[in-house]
């Protein structure tokens, strides 16, 4: 602190500029300030409103604070919220997993067989994604509705006699709608892990003897990991919580938990419960999330 | 032309040259004119109304008289029940106009949102019919305005295709129970109307509903009824749809349904079930802090006008409150579309639903999206 009496006479940007230079996380947290301000404001606080109502009671059109864990005890227990719970991570998990499967060569085609126009090549991949989430959703209703594409195509064809009833109102038609319609937060990513592979590490493994197959699982699969979890990650959360698919093209068994909070909060009235059920879905997807990358910790251990 | 006869003339290959080129000519039109009709409402200084209402009553048909005055239609916003309506409102949608049931209005009034409507600000109210607003929870006692103005009344029963659907007997409830129809039935997914008429289907008597014998008996009912639908849904054009393709031989609707499939000649009957239909008075309620009242008692006069009163009866199906609009039909189109001279004998001879607390609302819905899920 010898220097303090010089500082103090050094005029105020100068100082403030040394306090720049010299604090590095300071410098990171000013950065940050804009995005922390609005992320603090739009989710650190929601969150903590929802975690308090979910303590709450709903009487009439009012709320009782008597701060009980009874909306957290009815969600463990009765059946209606862990079935559909159980549902919602399992049917996000089946759609990001095809979802993935099929993106992935797609990816490794354009990373690594295209050379012009990729730009062109990704403009057309991604083109769907140019239109609304809702008529992504309507286009698949129409596709296979019970007088849709699929079923008046295979009538004509005279495979099947009367149009197939499974295809729409079904959680197979939510699983492939919402494999379709999130499937470019899986396949970007990845994509631009494939891209980033310095393509001498394949000629390396190419000239060490390495057949095609085992330089894919030796090489281009792991140092592709990173964007394989991120799109999963990107895709997962978000599809749990949907409502929209299910809503229009799921029956009554493909019901998901989003179906539910939105009930919660409209028909129902019963804002407690929804917040409740909000913050379970969160935890629930937190907890799966934490497993799954343990998973792939302990896969990468194992592969060295 | 309207719309409905055109769409089926276009089917049968009938449409001429020139009925084709003018509907061209008034798709066309109405673009360019939007363009320049709001900068002119904006002139004139007017604040538009919101009004809060089902899907299909956002038409201009319906509201004549306000755009003859104001230049343009009010603003709308559509909720799928009108229970979310009243979700978002007490959440702080600002609406003038709200389009709840009668059934709802002492829980609603319960919320202090809403104000008295003075009925001396509407032109057409001496033509309105007072039974479908003399209700003693509907009339303020302070000022002898009213809660809710009636607009249409109706039934919910059930459409069924008449070629697809091999009916034994007499019609009734049984309809929409039927196994040997299993996976293609339809039901509205609002409790509003699907409890009720499940109460009706099992024998419980409405006053009996708020009982826990008939929450059971009522339970039991619908979760038979589960393995047998194909959707719940409360957006009728999907249920149309579906019983157009056959996808479906029967559902629950309102008197639309079965008044647009005959438009698109979808052999379909409304059902007159023996059990009597569910039948209901729906209108317009003004929330407390309206933003545009004057606006809003202009909406009201149009849509209780003779010309808003034809479009609902003859295009849609359902009765309009406004006694002089059942002079424009006679006995057999009024017979055809299931509505009647005297509302009274429609809406009595069926079953109206009756006022419930909140929390009989609550645990109704909660347990019927319950069953809806499959427990």
């Amino acid at each position: 602190m010898e220097e303090s009496p010089s500082a103090a006479r050094m005029p105020l940007r100068n100082r403030l500029q040394g306090v720049l230079i010299r604090h590095e996380s300071l410098r990171g947290f000013l950065l940050l300030a804009p995005a922390l301000v609005i992320l603090g404001i739009t989710v650190a606080v929601p969150f903590l409103l929802m975690s308090a109502m979910s303590l709450w009671t709903q009487i009439g059109f009012d709320y009782a604070d008597d701060w009980s864990l009874r909306n957290y005890t009815a969600i463990l227990t009765e059946p209606l919220y862990t079935t559909l719970l159980l549902r919602s991570l399992t049917m996000a998990m089946v759609a990001t997993f095809v979802t993935v499967v099929l993106v992935y060569p797609m990816a490794y085609f354009l990373a690594f067989h295209v050379h012009s126009n990729k730009l062109i090549w990704l403009i057309i991949i991604t083109l769907p994604f140019w239109t609304s989430y809702l008529l992504r959703v309507f286009a698949w209703r129409v596709i296979l509705g019970y007088e849709g594409v699929i079923n008046s195509g295979l009538m004509e064809l005279g495979l099947i006699g009367e149009p197939l009833q499974f295809l729409l109102y079904s959680r197979v038609a939510v699983i492939i709608t919402l494999a379709h319609a999130w499937a470019a937060f899986a396949f970007l990513p990845i994509y631009v892990s494939l891209e980033k592979i310095d393509k001498s590490m394949l000629e390396a493994s190419a000239d060490l003897g390495e057949p095609p197959v085992m330089r894919f699982f030796r090489v281009i699969l792991p140092l592709s990991m990173p964007g394989v979890i991120a799109g999963t990650f990107l895709m997962f959360i978000p599809t749990v919580g949907d409502y929209v698919t299910p809503t229009l093209v799921g029956g009554p068994d493909a019901a998901m938990i989003g179906n539910l909070i939105q009930l919660q909060f409209g028909t129902i009235n019963n804002w407690p419960m929804g917040a409740a059920l909000a913050i379970t879905m969160i935890l629930s997807i937190t907890l799966v999330g934490l497993f799954f990358m343990a998973l792939m910790h302990g896969l990468r251990r194992w592969a060295r | 032309m309207k719309i409905p006869q055109m769409i089926s003339a276009a089917k049968r290959g009938t449409l001429s040259r020139r009925a084709f080129t003018q509907s061209l000519l008034a798709v066309g039109i109405v673009p360019v004119i939007s363009q320049v009709a709001p900068q002119r409402a904006r002139a004139s200084g007017t604040r538009h109304a919101t009004v809060f209402t089902w899907g299909g009553f956002d038409v201009p048909e319906l509201y004549q008289d306000y755009v003859e005055k104001h230049g343009d239609l009010p603003d709308f916003a559509i909720f799928g029940a009108p229970e979310d309506g009243l979700t978002r409102l007490r959440s702080g949608f600002a609406a003038d106009l709200i389009h709840p049931c009668m059934g709802d209005i002492p829980r609603w009034r319960s919320t202090g949102l809403f104000q008295p409507i003075d009925t001396s600000r509407l032109s057409n109210w001496p033509d309105v019919i007072p039974t479908l607003y003399q209700a003693p929870h509907n009339l303020d006692d302070a000022d002898g305005g009213v809660w809710q103005v009636p607009f249409d009344w109706g039934q919910t029963s059930i459409t069924y295709r008449t070629d697809l659907y091999d009916l034994e007997g007499e019609e009734s409830w049984d309809i929409l129970w039927d196994e040997r129809y299993a996976g293609r039935i339809g039901m509205l997914a609002s409790g509003d109307d699907a409890w009720w008429c499940a109460a009706i289907k099992a024998g419980v008597s409405f006053d009996q509903i708020h009982t826990d014998e008939a929450f059971e008996a009522i339970a039991a009912v619908l979760r038979a009824q589960r393995p047998l639908v194909r959707t719940y849904t409360d957006d009728t054009s999907s249920l149309n749809q579906a019983l157009a393709a056959g996808e479906m031989v029967a559902a629950m609707t309102w008197n639309s349904s079965a008044v647009e499939l005959t438009f698109e000649e979808v052999p379909v009957r409304f059902a007159q079930p023996k059990e009597g239909a569910l039948t209901w008075v729906c209108g317009f309620m003004m929330t407390q802090n309206a933003p545009s009242p004057d606006s809003a008692y202009d909406v009201l006069d149009a849509l209780l006008s003779v010309s808003a009163g034809e479009f609902l009866t003859g295009d849609y199906g359902y009765g309009h409150s406004n006694a002089r609009v059942l002079e424009l039909f006679d006995d057999e189109e009024l017979a055809a579309l299931t509505l009647s001279r005297d509302p009274a004998d429609i809406l009595d001879a069926g079953h109206r639903s009756i006022p419930q607390p909140p929390e009989w609302s609550a645990r109704m819905n909660t347990l019927y999206e319950q069953i809806k899920a499959g427990f």
